[in-house]
């Protein structure tokens, strides 16, 4: 039985990547722990560190003044103290260094140090034996990294053979979508100079993007086991720029779509921005009862407030109204079993508050294929939200 | 904040409409055995060649009025008329059952069990299988007043020598649309590909019947195909038994399902041919709940419980 169902998306796209590099602010998560580097009133440099935390170095993503701090902000829908940058629009850039010409040639622990200094959390496990590159948008709405492996995909490239050659991994596969016609002609032209980068196509079908199951359809179960690195196209892009030209991300793509928008489109935008700020200035609204979702319109989540923080782990934002089809009394048809990816049985867990749920990816394809129109989702993030 | 934003195609009426489009050439069939034979034969006049679609019209007919009646008049919901109609499986149990009903069964005893059974249903929270239970009263208040038989008025002025071809292309006495079993196949394999069908309930279910009844049939040298295709047996496996509402969903629950309705049915063979598969259906779905909890649990299957 088919796990994965198609989902036909009807959202057409811009073919070009637009961009809202010029917030007036940019704001900058901060917990108790942190050590601000920069005093408030001080000018920033675009790419300057401003926070020092136990395992990263955040990096200012525009120039400007240090204004203060504000407590009106939120990130992934928790109220959170941030740091505020005004920007001089002028985009200073701090300590500008130039490109070094073979990515290849550092050895491991440079690799490690700069991905330390510069991508502070994305840990790389230089003992894997295989490497997986997902360049599979996770969601059927999404286009953010059919776009990227479109406007940089030689840049894909030689950071995949980069990482490849530095840890010796006997196997790199690239997966991207059988559908994503483009990418597939582009990629085809491209790898034969990189012999050691195999492309993959997994079917158009949803949830096949989810890190779970690309790493399902693309590794044996003993490469599986012997270890192996698991990276999107976005992580290869940042530690390219990283190995390259040693450039903290500051800036990022992400899908901006939904019924409530006129154009649907791809977003460069800086990390901080207020997400308010992109839709004031970046949507034609066409409907005013919308609820904003980020990370994808099946498994995504709503937002409590428009002033949220567009972080690295944001990939789309969707103004979209809500599905009011009425959801009625289980008819026990046992498709939420059938097709769950990860085998659960969402209606038991449904119906029994203890059943085990640590396996499910969140992929809300239950929800979306039920004929009753049930919401599973409440049930499948372990009741927090009943 | 767990906002629903997209939704799939598949539905109630979606999964009910593609199971009657199924069900359309075994549909066809009867009426034309039923209906346009008999007339064009002159055993029946051109009234009579209609009733088999009457009584299925009626059937969808009673279904869907049973589902107005709750969604507008009891639940008073505001939702469009097709959506009303299609708001539970009840059209699709009106024309199954005229499907496995006997030509000669009385309209007005068809009309008035259908309609009171379906409704009270509607308040019972789908805990048996109504087809089933509406069969069993149809039968028992026919019987009443005369033996209930499936044979038409030309089937009961011959003398049949059955072989195996006559049996797969419907000429054996069954309900209206029941007897075909290349089309009831066609059907099946249908509803296996486009996911609106438990099809492993269907072949337990055939497997478990199918096992005693040719050992049986062997023993006491009985015509095995009897056995095995009269009364509808295939039709109401495929159809009947594999409603959704009433039936396990899990993977192991569904072949236990399957087992028990095939075994039950062999079982109750020698108290009442007729009735065996509907007894046993009845009883089995009673317990569809307890089986998919209690069986997925014992036997630790992963599409229970996902440990």
């Amino acid at each position: 039985m088919n796990k994965t169902i198609s989902i036909k998306n009807q959202v057409e796209l811009s073919d070009i990547v637009e961009n809202y590099l010029n917030p007036e602010y940019i704001y900058i998560p901060i917990s108790t722990k942190d050590e601000i580097l920069v005093k408030v009133g001080a000018k920033v440099l675009k790419e300057e560190p401003i926070i020092k935390r136990a395992r990263e170095i955040v990096y200012s993503s525009i120039s400007g003044t240090l204004i203060g701090t504000t407590e009106s902000m939120y990130k992934n829908n928790i109220l959170t103290t941030c740091l505020v940058i005004e920007n001089d629009f002028k985009e200073k850039v701090y300590n500008k260094k130039g490109a070094v010409k073979y990515i290849s040639e550092y050895n491991e622990k440079e690799v490690l140090s700069l991905i330390k200094k510069y991508l502070g959390d994305k840990s790389i496990n230089l003992s894997a034996k295989s490497i997986v590159i997902n360049g599979i948008d996770q969601d059927p709405y999404e286009r953010t990294y059919s776009f990227l492996i479109n406007n940089y995909c030689t840049k894909i490239l030689e950071g995949i053979d980069a990482i490849s050659n530095i840890i010796n991994a006997t196997s790199t596969i690239f997966a991207i979508n059988n559908h994503d016609n483009t990418n597939v002609i582009n990629l085809t032209n491209h790898i034969g100079t990189y012999p050691n980068i195999k492309l993959k196509l997994l079917s158009d079908a949803y949830p096949s993007g989810f890190q779970e199951l690309v790493i399902k359809n693309t590794l044996t179960k003993k490469q599986i086991n012997e270890g192996f690195l698991y990276l999107t196209v976005e992580d290869i892009y940042n530690i390219y720029n990283v190995l390259k030209r040693r450039k903290p991300i500051t800036e990022k793509l992400l899908t901006l779509s939904g019924n409530s928008i006129e154009t649907s489109k791809v977003l460069n935008v800086k990390i901080g921005t207020n997400m308010s700020d992109i839709i004031d200035n970046c949507c034609d609204i066409i409907n005013d009862k919308y609820f904003v979702v980020t990370n994808g319109l099946i498994a995504g989540h709503t937002l409590s407030s428009l002033n949220q923080i567009v972080t690295s782990d944001v990939r789309s934002i969707f103004l979209n109204t809500k599905n009011k089809e009425l959801e009625k009394k289980c008819i026990n048809c046992g498709l939420c079993n059938i097709k769950c990816p990860v085998g659960l049985n969402p209606k038991f867990i449904k119906d029994h508050k203890k059943a085990d749920r640590s396996k499910c990816i969140k992929c809300g394809l239950c929800t979306y294929i039920c004929p009753s129109k049930i919401n599973f989702k409440p049930y499948l993030n372990g009741g927090q939200d009943e | 904040m767990n906002n629903v934003y997209v939704r799939g195609n598949t539905s109630i009426k979606s999964i009910s409409l593609t199971r009657l489009f199924l069900l359309l050439p075994l549909i066809i069939y009867g009426c034309y055995k039923n209906g346009v034979y008999l007339y064009t034969s002159n055993y029946i006049n051109l009234f009579d060649m209609f009733r088999p679609i009457i009584l299925i019209l009626t059937g969808a007919l009673i279904g869907a009025s049973v589902n107005l009646i709750y969604e507008y008049i009891i639940r008073r919901r505001k939702e469009s008329l097709i959506s009303a109609i299609f708001s539970s499986f009840h059209v699709e149990y009106g024309i199954i059952l005229a499907c496995i009903s006997s030509i000669n069964t009385n309209l007005f005893i068809f009309v008035i069990c259908t309609f009171f059974i379906f409704l009270i249903s509607k308040f019972l929270n789908n805990r048996i299988n109504i087809i089933a239970i509406t069969f069993i009263a149809i039968y028992l208040i026919s019987t009443l007043k005369e033996e209930y038989i499936f044979a038409n008025i030309y089937e009961l002025s011959k003398t049949f020598s059955l072989n195996f071809l006559d049996y797969l292309t419907g000429r054996a006495p069954g309900g209206i649309a029941g007897t075909h079993i290349i089309l009831l196949f066609v059907a099946l394999t249908g509803l296996h590909i486009s996911n609106t069908n438990k099809s492993e309930i269907t072949m337990y279910t055939c497997i478990s019947y199918a096992i005693p009844a040719i050992i049986y049939g062997i023993i006491r040298n009985i015509n095995v195909l009897d056995l095995l295709f009269l009364n509808n047996y295939m039709f109401i496996f495929t159809f009947v038994a594999t409603d959704s509402v009433t039936s396990c969903y899990s993977n192991n629950g569904k072949k236990l399902f399957g087992i028990l309705i095939g075994v039950l049915t062999f079982g109750f063979y020698f108290l009442n041919p007729i009735l065996a598969p509907f007894i046993s259906i009845s009883v089995i779905s009673l317990l569809n709940n307890l089986i998919d909890r209690k069986v997925g649990m014992f036997l630790k299957n992963n599409s229970i419980n996902g440990e």
